[in-house]
Protein backbone atom coordinates (compact mmCIF):
# COMPACT_ATOMS: atom_id res chain seq x y z
CA UNK A 1 0.00 0.00 0.00
CA UNK A 2 1.80 3.45 -1.41
CA UNK A 3 0.68 6.44 0.74
CA UNK A 4 0.44 9.82 -0.65
CA UNK A 5 0.65 12.69 1.57
CA UNK A 6 -0.90 15.73 0.10
CA UNK A 7 -0.98 19.04 1.50
CA UNK A 8 -4.23 21.68 1.18
CA UNK A 9 -2.80 24.65 2.01
CA UNK A 10 -4.43 28.44 0.75
CA UNK A 11 -5.27 31.47 2.56
CA UNK A 12 -7.60 32.06 5.87
CA UNK A 13 -11.15 31.38 4.57
CA UNK A 14 -10.56 29.59 1.01
CA UNK A 15 -12.27 26.43 2.17
CA UNK A 16 -8.94 23.88 3.05
CA UNK A 17 -10.98 22.41 6.14
CA UNK A 18 -14.42 22.14 4.07
CA UNK A 19 -12.45 20.36 1.11
CA UNK A 20 -10.82 18.02 3.62
CA UNK A 21 -14.03 17.17 5.28
CA UNK A 22 -15.57 16.69 1.82
CA UNK A 23 -13.23 14.32 0.39
CA UNK A 24 -12.08 12.34 3.60
CA UNK A 25 -13.54 8.56 3.88
CA UNK A 26 -12.67 8.45 7.85
CA UNK A 27 -14.11 11.48 10.26
CA UNK A 28 -11.57 14.40 10.13
CA UNK A 29 -9.60 15.34 12.67
CA UNK A 30 -9.38 18.78 12.89
CA UNK A 31 -7.91 21.77 15.27
CA UNK A 32 -10.72 24.06 15.26
CA UNK A 33 -10.87 26.68 17.73
CA UNK A 34 -12.61 29.93 17.98
CA UNK A 35 -11.84 32.59 16.00
CA UNK A 36 -10.85 36.08 17.78
CA UNK A 37 -8.73 38.30 14.93
CA UNK A 38 -9.84 39.13 11.87
CA UNK A 39 -10.85 35.64 10.49
CA UNK A 40 -13.99 36.15 13.06
CA UNK A 41 -15.47 38.70 10.58
CA UNK A 42 -15.42 35.28 8.17
CA UNK A 43 -16.44 32.14 10.41
CA UNK A 44 -16.79 31.70 13.77
CA UNK A 45 -14.07 28.72 13.72
CA UNK A 46 -10.60 28.11 12.44
CA UNK A 47 -8.01 25.85 12.25
CA UNK A 48 -4.75 25.91 14.43
CA UNK A 49 -2.67 23.01 13.48
CA UNK A 50 -3.78 20.81 11.07
CA UNK A 51 -6.86 18.93 9.05
CA UNK A 52 -6.29 15.39 8.50
CA UNK A 53 -8.33 13.35 6.24
CA UNK A 54 -7.89 9.93 4.28
CA UNK A 55 -9.07 8.75 0.82
CA UNK A 56 -8.35 4.95 -0.43
CA UNK A 57 -7.85 5.85 -4.02
CA UNK A 58 -7.67 2.88 -5.81
CA UNK A 59 -6.62 -0.89 -4.64
CA UNK A 60 -3.02 0.03 -3.65
CA UNK A 61 -2.53 3.65 -3.20
CA UNK A 62 -4.25 5.86 0.39
CA UNK A 63 -4.20 9.48 0.31
CA UNK A 64 -3.29 11.16 3.30
CA UNK A 65 -4.47 14.82 2.76
CA UNK A 66 -3.21 17.73 5.90
CA UNK A 67 -4.73 20.82 6.04
CA UNK A 68 -2.45 23.74 7.06
CA UNK A 69 -3.93 27.03 9.04
CA UNK A 70 -4.12 29.85 6.71
CA UNK A 71 -2.99 32.88 8.79
CA UNK A 72 0.98 33.37 8.23
CA UNK A 73 1.32 33.18 12.69
CA UNK A 74 1.15 29.61 11.67
CA UNK A 75 3.86 29.43 9.26
CA UNK A 76 6.20 26.85 11.27
CA UNK A 77 2.82 24.19 10.85
CA UNK A 78 3.32 24.94 6.78
CA UNK A 79 6.83 24.54 7.48
CA UNK A 80 6.15 21.01 9.02
CA UNK A 81 3.56 19.70 6.82
CA UNK A 82 4.94 20.50 3.30
CA UNK A 83 8.45 18.97 4.20
CA UNK A 84 6.82 15.17 4.21
CA UNK A 85 4.35 16.41 1.17
CA UNK A 86 4.22 14.82 -1.66
CA UNK A 87 2.19 16.92 -3.47
CA UNK A 88 0.01 19.87 -2.56
CA UNK A 89 -3.35 21.82 -3.36
CA UNK A 90 -3.18 25.92 -3.08
CA UNK A 91 -7.05 26.78 -2.68
CA UNK A 92 -7.54 30.79 -3.29
CA UNK A 93 -10.88 32.47 -2.88
CA UNK A 94 -11.50 34.21 -5.69
CA UNK A 95 -14.09 36.28 -4.64
CA UNK A 96 -11.62 37.98 -1.78
CA UNK A 97 -8.40 39.91 -4.20
CA UNK A 98 -7.11 40.83 -0.58
CA UNK A 99 -6.16 37.20 -0.37
CA UNK A 100 -4.25 36.85 -3.45
CA UNK A 101 -1.21 38.46 -2.15
CA UNK A 102 -1.72 36.00 1.00
CA UNK A 103 -1.86 32.96 -1.49
CA UNK A 104 1.30 33.96 -3.47
CA UNK A 105 2.74 34.53 -0.52
CA UNK A 106 1.59 31.16 1.02
CA UNK A 107 3.36 29.41 -2.23
CA UNK A 108 6.47 31.23 -2.19
CA UNK A 109 7.16 29.90 1.56
CA UNK A 110 5.82 26.31 -0.21
CA UNK A 111 8.21 26.29 -2.99
CA UNK A 112 11.47 27.67 -0.93
CA UNK A 113 10.76 24.67 1.01
CA UNK A 114 9.64 21.93 -1.95
CA UNK A 115 9.98 21.06 -5.24
CA UNK A 116 6.75 18.86 -5.34
CA UNK A 117 3.97 18.80 -7.73
CA UNK A 118 1.30 21.37 -7.04
CA UNK A 119 -2.35 22.32 -7.95
CA UNK A 120 -4.20 25.85 -7.96
CA UNK A 121 -7.79 25.27 -6.79
CA UNK A 122 -9.82 28.31 -7.18
CA UNK A 123 -13.19 28.38 -4.77
CA UNK A 124 -15.76 30.48 -4.23
CA UNK A 125 -16.32 30.84 -7.82
CA UNK A 126 -20.04 30.73 -7.55
CA UNK A 127 -20.26 34.04 -6.40
CA UNK A 128 -21.05 37.24 -7.34
CA UNK A 129 -17.87 38.81 -7.14
CA UNK A 130 -15.64 36.05 -8.20
CA UNK A 131 -12.14 36.92 -10.43
CA UNK A 132 -11.92 35.16 -13.70
CA UNK A 133 -9.64 32.08 -13.63
CA UNK A 134 -7.26 34.13 -15.77
CA UNK A 135 -6.73 37.22 -13.68
CA UNK A 136 -6.42 35.35 -10.25
CA UNK A 137 -3.53 33.98 -12.16
CA UNK A 138 -2.06 36.88 -13.00
CA UNK A 139 -2.49 37.93 -9.26
CA UNK A 140 -0.56 35.09 -8.38
CA UNK A 141 2.32 35.63 -10.28
CA UNK A 142 1.79 33.35 -13.18
CA UNK A 143 1.74 36.18 -16.06
CA UNK A 144 1.67 33.31 -18.59
CA UNK A 145 -1.14 30.76 -17.84
CA UNK A 146 0.87 28.10 -20.39
CA UNK A 147 3.80 28.60 -17.68
CA UNK A 148 1.41 28.44 -14.48
CA UNK A 149 0.31 25.03 -12.96
CA UNK A 150 -2.62 23.44 -13.92
CA UNK A 151 -5.95 25.56 -12.37
CA UNK A 152 -9.07 23.83 -10.97
CA UNK A 153 -12.01 25.28 -10.14
CA UNK A 154 -13.43 23.48 -6.77
CA UNK A 155 -16.54 23.61 -5.12
CA UNK A 156 -15.10 22.61 -2.04
CA UNK A 157 -18.32 21.97 0.19
CA UNK A 158 -19.09 19.50 -3.03
CA UNK A 159 -17.37 15.93 -2.37
CA UNK A 160 -17.48 15.55 -6.16
CA UNK A 161 -16.22 19.07 -7.86
CA UNK A 162 -13.91 18.47 -4.76
CA UNK A 163 -12.74 14.78 -5.84
CA UNK A 164 -11.93 16.08 -9.26
CA UNK A 165 -9.63 18.67 -8.20
CA UNK A 166 -7.94 15.79 -6.16
CA UNK A 167 -7.37 14.17 -8.90
CA UNK A 168 -6.08 16.63 -10.67
CA UNK A 169 -3.20 16.52 -8.19
CA UNK A 170 -2.62 12.68 -8.78
CA UNK A 171 -2.40 12.98 -12.17
CA UNK A 172 0.56 16.07 -11.74
CA UNK A 173 1.63 13.63 -9.57
CA UNK A 174 1.85 10.68 -11.69
CA UNK A 175 3.31 12.84 -14.48
CA UNK A 176 5.99 14.19 -11.93
CA UNK A 177 6.89 10.40 -11.25
CA UNK A 178 7.09 9.50 -15.10
CA UNK A 179 9.60 12.26 -16.26
CA UNK A 180 11.39 13.47 -12.92
CA UNK A 181 12.23 17.18 -13.72
CA UNK A 182 15.78 16.95 -12.74
CA UNK B 1 -15.34 42.70 27.65
CA UNK B 2 -13.52 44.49 30.53
CA UNK B 3 -10.23 42.28 30.63
CA UNK B 4 -7.49 44.69 32.49
CA UNK B 5 -4.29 43.73 30.02
CA UNK B 6 -1.99 45.77 32.53
CA UNK B 7 -3.18 43.41 35.52
CA UNK B 8 -2.74 40.18 33.25
CA UNK B 9 0.77 41.37 32.79
CA UNK B 10 1.29 42.11 35.77
CA UNK B 11 0.47 39.01 37.53
CA UNK B 12 2.52 37.22 34.76
CA UNK B 13 5.20 39.49 35.43
CA UNK B 14 5.11 38.48 39.48
CA UNK B 15 4.85 35.23 38.23
CA UNK B 16 7.91 35.03 36.18
CA UNK B 17 10.27 36.55 38.28
CA UNK B 18 8.88 35.53 41.71
CA UNK B 19 8.89 31.10 40.58
CA UNK B 20 12.74 30.09 40.41
CA UNK B 21 13.67 28.18 37.36
CA UNK B 22 10.94 29.85 35.30
CA UNK B 23 12.51 31.35 32.57
CA UNK B 24 9.12 32.88 30.61
CA UNK B 25 5.68 32.79 30.42
CA UNK B 26 2.73 34.10 27.97
CA UNK B 27 -0.97 34.09 27.88
CA UNK B 28 -2.75 33.60 24.59
CA UNK B 29 -6.10 32.47 23.10
CA UNK B 30 -6.88 29.35 22.03
CA UNK B 31 -6.38 30.52 18.26
CA UNK B 32 -3.32 31.41 18.78
CA UNK B 33 -3.04 35.04 19.59
CA UNK B 34 -1.16 36.96 22.20
CA UNK B 35 -3.30 37.97 25.62
CA UNK B 36 -0.24 38.62 27.67
CA UNK B 37 3.17 37.87 27.94
CA UNK B 38 6.78 38.03 29.65
CA UNK B 39 9.40 36.34 27.27
CA UNK B 40 13.18 35.98 27.31
CA UNK B 41 14.81 38.15 24.95
CA UNK B 42 14.89 37.03 21.01
CA UNK B 43 11.42 34.88 20.84
CA UNK B 44 8.67 36.21 18.87
CA UNK B 45 5.46 37.01 20.95
CA UNK B 46 3.34 35.61 18.06
CA UNK B 47 5.21 33.00 17.19
CA UNK B 48 4.91 31.17 20.14
CA UNK B 49 1.27 32.41 20.74
CA UNK B 50 0.54 30.47 17.35
CA UNK B 51 2.93 27.57 19.02
CA UNK B 52 1.24 27.25 21.91
CA UNK B 53 -2.11 26.94 20.68
CA UNK B 54 -1.12 24.57 18.05
CA UNK B 55 0.48 22.20 20.56
CA UNK B 56 -2.29 22.34 22.80
CA UNK B 57 -5.24 21.93 20.16
CA UNK B 58 -3.34 18.71 19.33
CA UNK B 59 -2.81 17.66 22.75
CA UNK B 60 -6.87 18.16 23.34
CA UNK B 61 -7.52 16.14 20.34
CA UNK B 62 -4.96 13.28 21.13
CA UNK B 63 -6.99 13.42 24.60
CA UNK B 64 -10.22 12.57 23.19
CA UNK B 65 -9.08 10.20 20.27
CA UNK B 66 -6.92 7.99 22.18
CA UNK B 67 -9.21 8.31 25.21
CA UNK B 68 -7.03 9.92 27.75
CA UNK B 69 -9.69 12.49 28.57
CA UNK B 70 -9.56 15.76 29.00
CA UNK B 71 -6.15 17.52 29.08
CA UNK B 72 -4.59 18.52 32.33
CA UNK B 73 -1.52 19.97 30.88
CA UNK B 74 0.75 19.06 28.09
CA UNK B 75 4.15 18.74 28.88
CA UNK B 76 7.70 19.03 26.53
CA UNK B 77 10.98 18.18 28.39
CA UNK B 78 13.44 19.32 26.56
CA UNK B 79 17.71 19.20 26.93
CA UNK B 80 17.51 22.54 27.92
CA UNK B 81 14.16 22.78 30.04
CA UNK B 82 10.72 22.41 30.19
CA UNK B 83 7.55 23.70 27.91
CA UNK B 84 4.12 23.99 30.00
CA UNK B 85 1.36 24.39 28.82
CA UNK B 86 -2.18 24.42 30.84
CA UNK B 87 -5.58 25.57 29.59
CA UNK B 88 -6.42 28.68 31.69
CA UNK B 89 -10.86 28.38 31.50
CA UNK B 90 -12.26 28.62 27.87
CA UNK B 91 -10.79 31.95 26.99
CA UNK B 92 -6.72 31.49 27.06
CA UNK B 93 -3.90 29.01 27.16
CA UNK B 94 -0.87 29.44 29.97
CA UNK B 95 2.38 28.75 28.63
CA UNK B 96 5.40 28.27 31.29
CA UNK B 97 8.86 27.88 30.00
CA UNK B 98 11.44 27.17 32.96
CA UNK B 99 14.96 25.65 32.79
CA UNK B 100 16.07 22.30 33.33
CA UNK B 101 16.89 22.72 37.27
CA UNK B 102 13.14 23.50 37.96
CA UNK B 103 11.73 21.03 40.25
CA UNK B 104 8.71 19.93 39.01
CA UNK B 105 6.15 19.67 41.91
CA UNK B 106 6.91 23.18 43.07
CA UNK B 107 6.63 24.23 39.20
CA UNK B 108 2.93 22.45 38.96
CA UNK B 109 1.58 23.73 42.08
CA UNK B 110 2.92 27.56 40.89
CA UNK B 111 1.31 27.00 37.89
CA UNK B 112 -2.11 25.80 39.12
CA UNK B 113 -2.17 28.84 41.71
CA UNK B 114 -1.32 30.88 38.98
CA UNK B 115 -3.98 29.79 36.53
CA UNK B 116 -6.63 30.45 39.40
CA UNK B 117 -5.40 33.83 39.73
CA UNK B 118 -5.38 34.26 35.82
CA UNK B 119 -9.10 32.26 35.20
CA UNK B 120 -10.57 35.33 38.01
CA UNK B 121 -9.04 38.30 35.53
CA UNK B 122 -10.22 36.87 32.35
CA UNK B 123 -14.34 37.16 33.07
Amino acid sequence: MEIMRLVVTGPVGAGKSTFIRSVSEIEVVDTDRRATDETAQLKAKTTVALDFGRLQFGPDMALHLYGTPGQFRFDFMWDILIRKAHAYIMLVPANRPAEFRNARRINSFMQQRSAVPMVIGMTHMDCEDAWEMENVAIALGYLDLSKAPPIVTVDAQDPASSGQALMAVVRQLMQAHLKPRH
Amino acid sequence: MGINSAKLGAVLQNFATGTSDVQGVALVTPDGLPLASSLPGGMDEERVSAMSAAMLSLGERIGTELTRGGIDRILVEGEDGYAILTSCGQDAVFLVLASKSAKQGVLMLEIKRAVSELKLLLI
